[in-house]
């Protein structure tokens, strides 16, 4: 029903260097073709299939509540926050269920990839302040690619 | 280490508040009879005195000072009997005590509030004084003013060593003007006990015996020690504690160092000569036999409780997950029924008891009522005496908290407005001059029925309806409003009889405040009243908010709950009978009467494939004074549900009003919305 974060952790921690006081471990997700990530810090566990309670009169990116061991979790598309289509789900997407400030709430993403260690030193801001309220930095991972970062704060913010 | 100063606060919290409760009921108690007995008195000296040492404790010097001052005060009562009191310095007595309590009281909310404490109390500690003098003026003798508590006693005898066989002594003096030696030097000897040090002190009753605190002074606290290894964990232990001035290590082996001993003159033999000491040794007897009695409960944090409550849920809905999982569906298993039909019984005891834990008697809030009561019969010169009854009535503790201050406010309302301002007045209307308030409590089923009954001048409905109209209150032509109605408009908002602003009523949180309050626990507030023989008003308040009796209901794929409570009815109709309002809303008429319809599905916006009238079913629902219907696919069935609140994140986005109040989870870990029937009603806008 659930992987357990910790799992990957463990995983991860043989490859990974010791980590120095600049470095956080980040979980890195793809959604709507990009490469975002989220501090592990905040992450409490992925979920990769359950039933989803909708919930009426909500605006549109709140996709409903989960019943996680007991406690009820709201459920936001990350897809639809940031203003961008909706798509079908599929058999890799799941549910990053995150602890914000003790608010959990959980992100649906088109799929989980794996934990980086990040050297925040290098995280660079993101270049114009366009529509994408959500992230709060970038970083180059390859000549093709950069990891956006996800703003948790603002995630949970409404206005 | 901060932990532990957040629970020992906790526990100082705790512990002040209920003392100080105690002492409230007491001072209530003997003010009734006009007296104090002797009991009354060490009782009141005693709760001073360990209000006095926790907060010494916890090093809130304003606390300590005040309940020092008290003690005093009472010392000097107990010493002089509380015969030598004129009437009038015992009424006096009464209020300076009263107003002491509540200078307390206010200190500790400041501190449950992480506010500053007072450093500023010379007000009421001058007066205390200045009471003690006068009465102490009109005593036989002097009594010990206020200084310390204790008079000097068999003076200035000097340091000696105990007379132990132990072949070392730790001498230990505390830092000057520390106060409360005695219990410093307990805290000491808690501290090497937690070592696991085997050691003898003196003088041995610190704990319970302040007057030490005098001889600890003079001559230091003794540790006696068996072996040079304990000395040197103990010196390492003693180094740690704070408030210790300066110790010393004698080897007791009859050449004693600087120490001359005289153990002639152990702390033993001079302890009765250190009296009059505060708390002798009678009162202490009572009050470890009043401990005993005390010793079957235990007080638990709440969030425990909840954390157990929503864990015994869990394991009811896990429960029923297990035994109707779809695997062993149709297999014929007779141990492994056997099995769960035990388990199912073990859970629900399981559920019972926990939920049982949270229930809390009523008379913590009765009991406030008394001293409110008090306080306005001084104030207003009423005569009034309040009677409860069915305190012990028990109700959810979360319920209790919020139900504290409508009934405040009720009780407030009849003082003030209720009982005749006059007793001249009563005695021309045939009652007895002292007006009666009674506050009662008593289960019906599931609801609790809580009841504040005056006898006072009523309410007269023309008044009310002059003002009502007077405030643009009124939505139909005056005639047409039933006795019932016209009471009920006195928990509209904007509606308050009283035209004066007074000390305790009519600030502006009206009626309507208290009625939301009540609603929003679940509860239904209603006023009776005949003019000239008083008013009654009734609360009923569901025993817990917790769990709920509700209908699951289907639209669409959606699973809907509804409270039982707000059912009243439900109907197949068919095409025909549907009708139309003036607005081409849709209505349906039951009984004579026509009632809007409400359809779920619309209002949600939820795909279903039942539209059409006559497939769906309509339930008759009423909340408040609202009653419609609702159209929706099918009934699923009754069930008891556990209420658990949405994610506060949600509240965000108004789901409140669109008629969601919580939800529920399913037997198959799936979720059910509950949906509030009066809010619903709101939303759809008919």
């Amino acid at each position: 029903m659930s992987t357990e974060l910790e799992n990957t952790n463990m995983e991860n921690e043989e490859q990974a260097p010791k980590t120095d006081i600049s470095t956080e471990r980040y979980l890195t997700f793809r959604s709507d073709g990009v490469t975002m990530g989220v501090s592990t810090n905040y992450v409490i566990e992925i979920i990769t299939d359950n039933f989803i309670t909708e919930l009426p009169r909500v605006p549109d990116y709140i996709r409903g509540i989960i019943n996680m061991r007991g406690q009820i979790v709201p459920i936001i598309d990350i897809r639809l926050k940031m203003g961008r289509g909706m798509s079908e789900y599929m058999d890799t997407t799941c549910i990053i269920v995150l602890d914000i400030d003790t608010v959990y709430i959980g992100i649906i993403v088109d799929s989980v990839q794996q934990v980086l260690d990040v050297d925040k030193t290098q995280i660079s801001p993101i270049p114009v302040e366009d529509h994408q309220k959500l992230v709060n930095g970038m970083i180059s991972l390859s000549s093709q690619e950069v990891l956006l970062f996800l703003n948790c704060e603002e995630l949970i913010s409404t206005y | 280490m901060d932990n532990g100063m957040d629970n020992m606060l906790d526990m100082y919290l705790f512990e002040t508040n209920s003392l100080l409760e105690q002492l409230d009921n007491l001072l209530i108690e003997s003010e009734k009879n006009e007296e104090f007995t002797t009991d009354d008195v060490n009782e009141i000296f005693r709760t001073m005195h360990t209000i006095k040492g926790s907060s010494a404790m916890m090093e809130f010097s304003s606390l300590m000072t005040i309940a020092h001052r008290i003690e005093d005060l009472f010392f000097f009562v107990r010493e002089n009997g509380i015969e030598s009191l004129s009437s009038n310095d015992k009424s006096e007595l009464f209020n300076l005590t009263f107003k002491s309590t509540d200078v307390l009281r206010g200190e500790v909310e400041k501190l449950e509030n992480n506010e500053p404490l007072t450093t500023n109390i010379d007000n009421i500690t001058s007066e205390i004084n200045t009471f003690l003098n006068k009465i102490s003026g009109k005593g036989e003798e002097p009594g010990p003013a206020a200084d310390s508590g204790s008079a000097p006693a068999g003076t200035a005898s000097v340091a000696g060593l105990p007379n132990s066989k132990c072949p070392y002594f730790i001498q230990m003096f505390f830092e000057e003007g520390s106060g409360m030696e005695n219990l410093r030097a307990f805290m000491l000897v808690n501290a090497l006990k937690d070592i696991g040090l085997d050691f003898e002190f003196y003088p041995e009753d610190v704990e319970t015996n302040s007057a030490t605190s005098e001889s600890i002074i003079e001559k230091g606290f003794f540790v006696g020690l068996n072996s040079e290894e304990d000395m040197v964990t103990a010196v390492a232990a003693v180094k740690d504690q704070g408030s210790i001035h300066t110790y010393e290590v004698i080897h007791n082996e009859q050449k004693p160092k600087e120490e001359p001993a005289k153990t002639e003159d152990a702390p033993q033999v001079q302890q009765p000569a250190a009296s009059p000491a505060p708390a002798g040794s009678a009162p202490k007897e009572n009050a470890n036999a009043q401990h005993a009695n005390k010793q079957s409960l235990i007080s638990v944090n709440l969030s425990k409780l909840d954390a157990l409550n929503a864990l015994v849920g869990e394991i009811v809905i896990t429960e029923s997950m297990v035994t109707s999982s779809p695997e062993i569906q149709g297999l014929k298993l007779d141990s492994f029924l056997k099995s769960t039909r035990q388990l199912r019984k073990l859970t629900d005891d399981l559920q019972d008891i926990s939920m049982s834990l949270r229930m809390v008697s009523i008379s913590g809030t009765f009991q406030k009522m008394n001293r409110i009561v008090r306080d306005m019969k001084k104030a207003l010169n009423k005569d009034v005496r309040l009677t409860i009854i069915g305190e012990d009535t028990e109700i959810d503790k979360a319920i209790v908290d919020s139900i504290g201050d409508p009934i405040m406010h009720i009780v407030r309302n009849s003082m003030d407005h209720g009982i005749e301002i006059t007793k001249e007045e009563r005695i021309a209307a045939g009652k007895d001059p002292q007006g009666e308030i009674i506050l009662s409590a008593s289960h019906t089923g599931s609801e609790v029925v809580i009841t504040i009954q005056d006898d006072g001048q009523g309410m007269d409905p023309e008044k009310i309806l002059a003002k009502a109209r007077r405030n643009g209150l009124l939505t139909k032509p005056e005639s047409e409003y039933s006795k019932k109605e016209i009471l009920g408009m006195l928990m509209l908002p904007g509606f308050s009889t009283n035209e004066e602003v007074t000390e305790f009523s009519g600030r502006g949180v009206g009626m309507d405040v208290v009625k939301k309050n009540v609603e929003s626990v679940g509860g239904t507030i209603s006023i009776t009243s005949e003019v000239g023989q008083g008013s009654c008003t009734t609360l009923k308040i569901p025993l817990t908010m917790a769990i709920v009796d509700g209908m699951e209901l289907r639209v669409g794929k959606s699973i809907f709950t509804i409270p039982i409570s707000n059912i009243r009815q439900s109907i197949k109709i068919a095409k025909e009978n549907l009708l139309y309002d003036a607005k081409g809303n849709e209505i349906v008429k039951i009984m004579d009467e026509f009632y809007p319809i409400v359809r779920v599905y619309e209002l949600y916006n939820i795909d279903t494939d039942i539209t059409q009238i006559e497939d769906g079913i309509l339930i008759w629902v009423e909340a408040g004074e609202h009653s419609y219907c609702m159209f929706v696919d099918e009934l699923l069935g009754e069930r008891q549900i556990v209420v658990k609140p949405l994610p506060a994140y949600l509240n965000n986005f108004d789901i409140k009003n669109s008629g969601i109040s919580g939800c529920t989870i399913l037997g198959d870990g799936n979720i059910s919305i509950i949906l509030d029937v009066l809010n619903m009603y709101t939303a759809a806008n008919i």
